[in-house]
C-alpha cells in the first residue's frame, strides 16, 4: 500500500493543483503540502506494524495487478531495501525543489507544480516498478515534464538547451524500448520472475540507454547545456534523482537480469569496458570542473565526475562497492540539490554564475558562506562526511578489483579539492566581484531553510553512514557462492542475492596486483 | 572513567564549535573566545583524569579502548567509531589540549577588535577536536577522518582573513597538497582492507608481523602512510605549503603550523612503527627525507626576512629531526622532541605574535630592531624560546635534540650520516635563531618601532596574551627536565609499552657526555656567527644567494611540472574533444532531428492507406529485429 500511495498521492496533487483556481502563492502551497505529506509517508516506512524491515532481502511494499495479461505485463510496484533509500531521496529532494520553486515564485503556477509533482510520481514509479514495461512508462513520463520544465521555465538559451536533451535521451529511450520488448517477449516482463540473459546486445541495450540518462562519459552531451538552462531546482532535480534513476537501472536490471557467470556472459567481458569509461569520465569530468567558467558548469561536471564514481562501484561489484554506490547515489542527491539551489540563490542575487564576475560574497553573508563551504567541503569527499564514507567504500571495494582504478578514484579526490575550493574561493573570497551588488542580502530564512535542512540530512548521515551504507543492500552474507547459481522459485529471487558478485579472490595477495 | 574522560575531551571543543556557529551574532563577541578556551581548558582536565587513571594502573595493562557504533559498515566488514586511550595517545592529548587551552586563550587578547572573532573561535574549537580526534582514534579510518578534519580546519584558519588574495591560495595550496597525502594513506588503508580484513591498530600490527619482513603489502601501505605524513608534517618534498600558511593569524600558525597538527606525521610513524619496522627501507626513507628536510629548511630559514617564515622554516627543520629519529627506531625520543618542541615552538610564534599585534602588523624583522628595551619580558621569553631551539642547557631542546643525535650516532655508518647532518643542523639552527633574535631585539630602535611603542599603552599587550607566554617560557625553560639522558627516564618509561626508546640504545655515559659537549659547542658557534653578523644591525646582512631565496626552486617545479600541465590538459579537454565532439555532435543531432521532424510531418498526411504502409513497415521491422536477436 505504502509504494502505490507514494505514486498515486503525487499524481492526484498534480491534478489537483492544476485544476486549482487560485494565485501562485497557494497553488505552490497546495504543491508543497502534497510533496511533504509524501516525505511523511515515506516516513512512516520507518515505523508502524508493517515498517520497512532492512534485513530482508524481498521485494517489500510489494503490489501486483494484471494489466495486460496476454503478455504478462503488470502493475507491479515494491521496494528492496535501496529502492526504499532512492524513494526517501526522491521525496526530499522533490519537497526541496518545489519549496525553492515556491520562493523563486514560478509563473504559470498551475502547470509548473502539476509538472513538478508528476516528476515526482513518475520517479518513485521508476525507483518500485518491478515490471518492465511499467518501469518503461514511468520512464518515459519522468522524462516529458522534464522537457517541459527546461523548455518553458528555463533559462535565455533553455529551447537549445532542451533540444540536445529531447534528442539525446530520445535516442536512449528508443534503444531501451526496443530492448524491453526483446527482452520481455523471450524473458518475460515482470522483473521478479523473468529469467536471466547473457546476451551481448540486450545487455548493451540497457546499458547505453542508461549511460545516456546517467550520463556516463561519453554519452553526457546534453549534460553541460541543460544543467546551465534549467531553472536551478530542476537543474537540481536533474542531477540529483534523474542520473540515480539511470544507476538504479542498472542495479536493478542490467545486474540481475545478466549476472555475471564467468567467461561469455556479458558483464564478466564488458565489465573492464565500463570500469575504463567510468574512470575516464571521472579524471574527465574532475578537469573539465576545474575549467568551467561558471558555477553551474563546475557542479555540472563534478555531478559528471561523481557519477561517474558511482558507476565505478557498481562495475567493481563487491559488497564494499556496491553499499558505498547507493550510500553515495543518496549523498550526492542531497549534495548537488544543496549545491544547485545555493547557484540559484547566487545568481538570483548577481544575476550571473559566470565566477570571474562573483566574489568577496563572504562578506556581510555569514549564512551564505557557511552553508556553501559546508556543503563544498563536503561534497569533495573531507573525511568525516557522509560523502567520505561513501568514496571509501567505493574505492575500497574497487580496489580489490584492481589497482589501476582505484588510483584514478584517488586521483580525483585530489582535483576534487581543486576544484570545489577554486568554486568556493571564487564566490566567497577576495574582493567583491562587479556583479556583485554591496546591498545583496545574506540568504533569507525560506532560502536558509530550504538548504539548510538538505544540509541537515546530510550531517545526519555523516554522522552514521552505516545506517545506509549497511542497510542497502540484505542478503550479503551468503552472496559470495550466489553469484552464479540460479534461485529457484519467484519469492527467493533476492535481487542482491543476484547482483552481488565478489571480484575473485579478493582476499590473496597474489591477485591483488592484477587488473582485470 | 578512562573512556569517559577521553570522550568529554573530545567531545567539549566540538560543542562549543557547534553553539559558536549556531549562535551566531546572539553571542557576545567575547563570548566565543571564552567558550572556546574553557572548552579548550575542560579537554585539558579531561585529559588529566586520563592521564591519572592510567597512571595508576600497572604498566602493561594501560590501554583503555571505548567503542561508539559502527561508522562504516557492510555484512563483513566494521570500521567503528572508536578511541583508544594509551600512553602515546595521552601524551598527545596533554600537549593538544594543554597547548591549545594556553594558545586558544591567547586568542582572545590578539584577535580582539577583529570583525569576525566569533568566526576565528569556532573553527579553532573545531581544530582541537579534530586533533583530539586523530590522536584518540583506535583504527585506521577514524585516524584518517581526523587527519582530513585537521587540514580542513588548517584550510579554514589559514585563509581566515579570506579578502587578501595570498591568504585564500596559501589555504587552497595546504589543503590540496594534504589531500595529496590523503589519497596516499587512503590508499595504504584500501590495501589493509582488502589483505587483512581490519583497520584495527593491534589486529593490523600482529598481522603485518606475521607477514613478515618486506613484504610488498607492507612496504607499499607503509610507504602510503609516509606521503601522508610527509605532507601533514610538510617535510620534503611535500613542504611547500607551510611556509605560505603563515598567511594565517598568528595564533594559528603557533597552534596548528607548530605546535600540534603538523606533528602529527610523527605520530603517525611512532603510532603504527610496527608497520614501518616490516617495511626497513620505507622506514629509512623517512629518516633520510627528515634529514634532508632539516638541512635544507634550516638553510631557507637563514634567509627569510619575514619573522614568521623564519619560525616556520625551523618547524620543519625540527620537525625534520622528528622524522629522523622516528626512522632510526628512537621512538620515544621522536616523541620527547616533539613535546618540548610544542613548548618552544609555540612560545617562539606567541611571542612573535606579542611584536607583531605591537607593531601594527608589521612581520619585516629588517624594519625592527631594539625592542629589548621596549619589550624586556617578550625579550626574555623569546630569548628562552630561541635558546631552547638552538639546543642551549638547560633549555628544553638540548635534551630532547640530544637524544636523537646520540641514538643516531650508535646507528651503524647510514645513522653516523645521519648525525652528521643533525649535527650540522644544529649549526643552522643556533644560526638563524639568534639572527632572527638580534635583527628584532638588538640595536638601535626602529623608525616602526618608534613609531608605534611611543604611544603603545599596554607595551607588551594584554593578559590574555602575556599570560599564555610567560606559561610556555617556563615550559620551555624547563620541560626536557623530564627525560635527562643517563639520569632518569620517566617519559620513556611511561611511552615504554607503545613507542619504545630504540632496538639498541645503549651508549655508554661517558659518550654521551661527549657526544652532549659536542653538540653544545657547535651550537655556541653558530651564536658566535650570528652575533658577530647580526647583532650591531650596523653592517648590511650578507647577500643571500638565489636559490634559497627562491625556496630552492620547489614551487616552481611544481608549478611546471603538475599545476600547468593539469591546467593545459583541462583547457586542451574543453578546447580540442568536449566542445568540438561532445557537445557538438548533439548540436548535429538537434538539427538532424529538426530535419526529420519534416520528414516525419510529410508522412501524417490523413491518408488512410499511406497510415497502412507505415504500420506495416513498422511490425516488418520489429519483426526482423527479432530474428537478429533471437
Amino acid at each position: 500500500m505504502l509504494t502505490t500511495s507514494l505514486i498515486t498521492l503525487p499524481f492526484a496533487g498534480a491534478l489537483a493543483v492544476f485544476l486549482l483556481p487560485a494565485s501562485k502563492k497557494w497553488v505552490g502551497s497546495l504543491a508543497l503540502v502534497v510533496a511533504l505529506t509524501e516525505l511523511g509517508i515515506w516516513i512512516t516506512g520507518f515505523f508502524g506494524r508493517h515498517h520497512f524491515d532492512f534485513g530482508s532481502a524481498r521485494i517489500q511494499f510489494e503490489q501486483k495487478h494484471t494489466w495486460i495479461s496476454d503478455l504478462g505485463i503488470s502493475y507491479h510496484v515494491g521496494l528492496f531495501t535501496f529502492s526504499f533509500w532512492l524513494v526517501g531521496l526522491t521525496t526530499v529532494v522533490m519537497a526541496a525543489a518545489i519549496a525553492y520553486g515556491l520562493w523563486a515564485g514560478r509563473e504559470r503556477a498551475n502547470a509548473y507544480y502539476a509538472l513538478m509533482l508528476f516528476l515526482t510520481g513518475a520517479i518513485v514509479c521508476v525507483f518500485s516498478a518491478q515490471d518492465l514495461i511499467l518501469f518503461y512508462v514511468a520512464f518515459e513520463a519522468m522524462m516529458i515534464p522534464l522537457y517541459l520544465l527546461i523548455g518553458v521555465w528555463g533559462g535565455e538559451r533553455r529551447v537549445a538547451a532542451t533540444f540536445k536533451f529531447v534528442a539525446y535521451t530520445m535516442a536512449g529511450s528508443l534503444l531501451m524500448l526496443v530492448t524491453i520488448v526483446v527482452y520481455g517477449l523471450s524473458h518475460g516482463f515482470d522483473l521478479t520472475t523473468a529469467s536471466t540473459s547473457s546476451s551481448v546486445w540486450l545487455f548493451l541495450g540497457f546499458a547505453v540507454a542508461f549511460t545516456v540518462k546517467a550520463p556516463l562519459f561519453p554519452l553526457h552531451g546534453w549534460l553541460p547545456d541543460a544543467y546551465r538552462e534549467a531553472p536551478p531546482e530542476v537543474a537540481a532535480v536533474l542531477s540529483g534523482l534523474i542520473s540515480k534513476v539511470a544507476a538504479f537501472g542498472f542495479l536493478r536490471i542490467v545486474f540481475t537480469k545478466f549476472p555475471d557467470g564467468g567467461a561469455g556472459t556479458p558483464l564478466h567481458d564488458l565489465r573492464a569496458l565500463f570500469l575504463a569509461l567510468s574512470a575516464t569520465g571521472l579524471i574527465y569530468g574532475s578537469l573539465l570542473a576545474f575549467r568551467a567558467p561558471d558555477f553551474r558548469g563546475v557542479v555540472a561536471y563534478s555531478s559528471l565526475a561523481q557519477m561517474s564514481l558511482i558507476g565505478l562501484g557498481l562495475f567493481a561489484g563487491g559488497e564494499l562497492a556496491l553499499s558505498g554506490s547507493v550510500l553515495q547515489m543518496v549523498n550526492h542527491g542531497l549534495i548537488s540539490t544543496a549545491l544547485f539551489l545555493l547557484a540559484g540563490a547566487i545568481e538570483s542575487r548577481a544575476s550571473t554564475g559566470v565566477l570571474e564576475r562573483l566574489g568577496g560574497m563572504a562578506r556581510g553573508r555569514p549564512i551564505l558562506a557557511s552553508l556553501l563551504v559546508a556543503i563544498g567541503v563536503i561534497s569533495l569527499a573531507v573525511p568525516g562526511s557522509s560523502a567520505f564514507a561513501g568514496e571509501f567504500m567505493i574505492l575500497a571495494g574497487t580496489l580489490q578489483r584492481g589497482w589501476g582504478w582505484a588510483l584514478a578514484g584517488l586521483v580525483a579526490i585530489v582535483l576534487a579539492a581543486m576544484y570545489m575550493l577554486r568554486l568556493i574561493s571564487a564566490v566567497l573570497h577576495r574582493e567583491s566581484g562587479e556583479a556583485v551588488p554591496e546591498q545583496a542580502p545574506d540568504l533569507r530564512p525560506a532560502e536558509l531553510c530550504i538548504v539548510g535542512a538538505l544540509l541537515a540530512g546530510i550531517l545526519a548521515i555523516s554522522v552514521w553512514p552505516a545506517g545506509i551504507g549497511k542497510h542497502s543492500f540484505a542478503c550479503l552474507e551468503k552472496t559470495q557462492t550466489v553469484s552464479t547459481a540460479q534461485p529457484s522459485t519467484p519469492a527467493q529471487i533476492g535481487l542482491e542475492c543476484v547482483s552481488v558478485t565478489a571480484p575473485v579472490s579478493g582476499n590473496s595477495a597474489t591477485s591483488a596486483g592484477a587488473n582485470p | 572513567m578512562i573512556a569517559g574522560a577521553a570522550w568529554v575531551c573530545l567531545l567539549a571543543p566540538l560543542g562549543a564549535a557547534l553553539a559558536i556557529a549556531l549562535a551566531g551574532n546572539r553571542l557576545p563577541r567575547r563570548a566565543a573566545g571564552y567558550l572556546a578556551t574553557t572548552s579548550t581548558a575542560v579537554s585539558f582536565i579531561a585529559a588529566i583524569v586520563a592521564f591519572a587513571a592510567t597512571l595508576d594502573r600497572h604498566a602493561s595493562n594501560r590501554e583503555t579502548v571505548s567503542t561508539a557504533f559502527g561508522w562504516v559498515e557492510t555484512h563483513a566488514l566494521s570500521f567503528k567509531l572508536a578511541l583508544l586511550v594509551d600512553p602515546l595517545s595521552l601524551v598527545m592529548m596533554l600537549v593538544v589540549s594543554g597547548v591549545g587551552t594556553l594558545i586558544v586563550g591567547y586568542s582572545i587578547g590578539y584577535m580582539d577588535r577583529d570583525d569576525e572573532e566569533r568566526r576565528y573561535f569556532a573553527y579553532i574549537a573545531f581544530f582541537i577536536f579534530s586533533m583530539l580526534l586523530l590522536v584518540e582514534a583506535a583504527n585506521f579510518l577514524i585516524l584518517l577522518v581526523g587527519w582530513g578534519l585537521v587540514g580542513l580546519s588548517s584550510y579554514l584558519l589559514i585563509g581566515f582573513w579570506h579578502k587578501r588574495p595570498s591568504a585564500v591560495a596559501a589555504a587552497k595550496k595546504a589543503f590540496v597538497m594534504n589531500a595529496i597525502g590523503d589519497a596516499g594513506m587512503a590508499l595504504a588503508i584500501f590495501l589493509l582492507i582488502q589483505h587483512m580484513g581490519t583497520l584495527e591498530f593491534h589486529a593490523v600490527f600482529s598481522k603485518a608481523a606475521s607477514l613478515g619482513p618486506n613484504a610488498w603489502v607492507i612496504n607499499v601501505v607503509a610507504a602510503g602512510l609516509l606521503v601522508g605524513a610527509i605532507a601533514k608534517s610538510a617535510q620534503i618534498p611535500l613542504h611547500t605549503w607551510l611556509p605560505d600558511a603563515m598567511e594565517g593569524p598568528t595564533p594559528v600558525s603557533a597552534l596548528i603550523h607548530a605546535a600540534t597538527m603538523v606533528t602529527a606525521g610523527v605520530y603517525l610513524i611512532v603510532r603504527t612503527h610496527p608497520l614501518f619496522e616490516q617495511a626497513p627501507h620505507v622506514q629509512q626513507t623517512a629518516a633520510g627525507l627528515g634529514a634532508a628536510t632539516l638541512l635544507a629548511t634550516a638553510l631557507m630559514a637563514l634567509v627569510q626576512t619575514d619573522i614568521k617564515r623564519v619560525i616556520a622554516y625551523s618547524t620543519m627543520s625540527q620537525i625534520g629531526y622528528m622524522f629522523l629519529a622516528a626512522g632510526i627506531g628512537a621512538y620515544s625520543a621522536a616523541m620527547f622532541h616533539l613535546v618540548t618542541h610544542a613548548f618552544f615552538k609555540a612560545l617562539l610564534f606567541l611571542g612573535a605574535g606579542v611584536v607583531i599585534h605591537a607593531l601594527g602588523g608589521e612581520q619585516d624583522m629588517r624594519k625592527m630592531g631594539g625592542l629589548r628595551r621596549r619589550m624586556p619580558r617578550t625579550y626574555i621569553a623569546m630569548l628562552i624560546g630561541a635558546g631552547a631551539l638552538a639546543g642551549l642547557p638547560p633549555l628544553a631542546g638540548f635534551f630532547s635534540k640530544d637524544a636523537i643525535l646520540s641514538t643516531a650516532f650508535s646507528e651503524g655508518v647510514y645513522g653516523k650520516v645521519l648525525f652528521g647532518a643533525g649535527l650540522a643542523g644544529v649549526l643552522l639552527t643556533a644560526l638563524y635563531s639568534f639572527r632572527l633574535i638580534f635583527l628584532v631585539f638588538s640595536g638601535e630602535e626602529s623608525e616602526l618601532v618608534r613609531e608605534h611603542l611611543s604611544k603603545h599603552e599596554g607595551r607588551e599587550g594584554p593578559r590574555w596574551m602575556t599570560g599564555p607566554v610567560a606559561v610556555l617560557a617556563l615550559l620551555a625553560f624547563a620541560g626536557g627536565w623530564l627525560e635527562v639522558a643517563g639520569l632518569w627516564h620517566p617519559f620513556s618509561r611511561f611511552l615504554e609499552g607503545v613507542a619504545p626508546a630504540a632496538f639498541a640504545f645503549s651508549p655508554t655515559p661517558a659518550r654521551e657526555w661527549l657526544l652532549s659537549g659536542v653538540s653544545v659547542v657547535v651550537a655556541l658557534g653558530g651564536l658566535w656567527i650570528a652575533w658577530t653578523i647580526y647583532s650591531a644591525r650596523t653592517q648590511p646582512a650578507p647577500r643571500a644567494p638565489k636559490a634559497l631565496i627562491e625556496k630552492l626552486y620547489f614551487d616552481r617545479a611544481y608549478d611546471l611540472l603538475f599545476y600547468h600541465p593539469a591546467v593545459s590538459l583541462a583547457h586542451l579537454l574543453g578546447s580540442l574533444f568536449e566542445k568540438p565532439v561532445i557537445e557538438r555532435s548533439v548540436e548535429e543531432i538537434g538539427t538532424g532531428t529538426l530535419r526529420g521532424g519534416r520528414v516525419a510531418a510529410a508522412v501524417q498526411n490523413g491518408l488512410a492507406r499511406s497510415y497502412v504502409l507505415l504500420v506495416a513497415a513498422g511490425a516488418s521491422l520489429v519483426l526482423l529485429l527479432f530474428l537478429i536477436f533471437r
